[in-house]
């Protein structure tokens, strides 16, 4: 039933993972941009702390997904996949209280 | 037995009810739990499966990107709010997007457990169509401004 694909199928689950988490980096810096402008109060430091934390968390995953994908043979993802979706989705509603700021 | 698709989800009309929604919500938790059924299906396809979900996720989040990059670099323009209206726009269709990823990645975990058909989709056509909308809006307002 597994058949030996020396890894090839972890190997790119790996990689398709980091690149997840770097796009994810791009969204936590635009989310926290308005902290660092000249007029940024409270509103802006607190959303940028959020998006801060929420990349930080979409890493953590990631790293640790990416992690059990050493294990051979690797097991399915399962709340990994949930978590990284809807801690998307939070972002998505971070992000509209950052525009709408 | 009839059956329809509503959010993508197959299901005998009969059953709709809360249990069901449950059971849903669990489902994009734990597909391999609940419900406990059919084998486990060769590790490759599932990760398969899971890199199609983080092609999503990616979407999602460039999407996400994409309105706070409007909101944020965008000069304001001359119909009032048109600006932010447009961001949320592409923040909201990003959280679809992200959502949407999950459910069909539970759908398709829990389609090649029971060795059935993979679920189709009209979401990337709809999203096709939205893009292509967005892309035609803008290209009319790069015109009439360089027109008037």
């Amino acid at each position: 039933m597994t058949g030996d694909d020396h890894g090839a199928a972890a190997e790119r689950t790996r990689l398709a993972w980091r690149r997840t988490a770097l796009s994810a980096g791009v969204v936590g810096l635009l989310a926290a941009r308005p902290a660092f402008h000249p007029d940024a109060g409270v509103p802006q430091w607190i959303t940028a702390a959020l998006s801060g934390l929420g990349w930080s968390f979409l890493v953590a995953i990631a790293y640790r997904r990416a992690r059990a994908l050493m294990k051979s043979p690797p097991h399915p993802g399962r709340r990994t996949i949930a978590a990284y979706a809807l801690t998307t989705v939070a972002l998505a509603a971070l992000a509209s209280l950052v525009v709408m700021l | 037995m009839t059956k329809s698709a509503c959010c993508g989800c197959t299901f005998s009309t009969e059953k709709v009810n809360n249990s069901y929604v449950l059971g849903g919500l669990r489902q994009w938790i734990d597909p391999e739990k609940t419900p406990t059924v059919g084998r486990t299906p060769d590790y490759r396809f599932s990760l398969a499966n899971e890199r199609t979900f983080l092609a999503w996720i990616r979407t999602g989040l460039a999407l996400i990107a994409g309105g706070l990059g409007v909101a944020q670099f965008l000069p304001p323009l001359p119909i009032a709010h048109l600006r932010e209206i447009m961001a949320i726009l592409l923040l909201v269709l990003g959280g679809l997007v992200a959502l949407r990823a999950v459910d069909h990645w539970a759908r398709t975990e829990r389609a090649m457990r029971l060795g059935q058909e993979l679920p189709g989709s009209r979401f990337p056509a709809v999203l096709a169509v939205a893009v292509a909308l967005g892309a035609v809006a803008m290209i009319v307002a790069v015109v009439v401004q360089a027109a008037g």
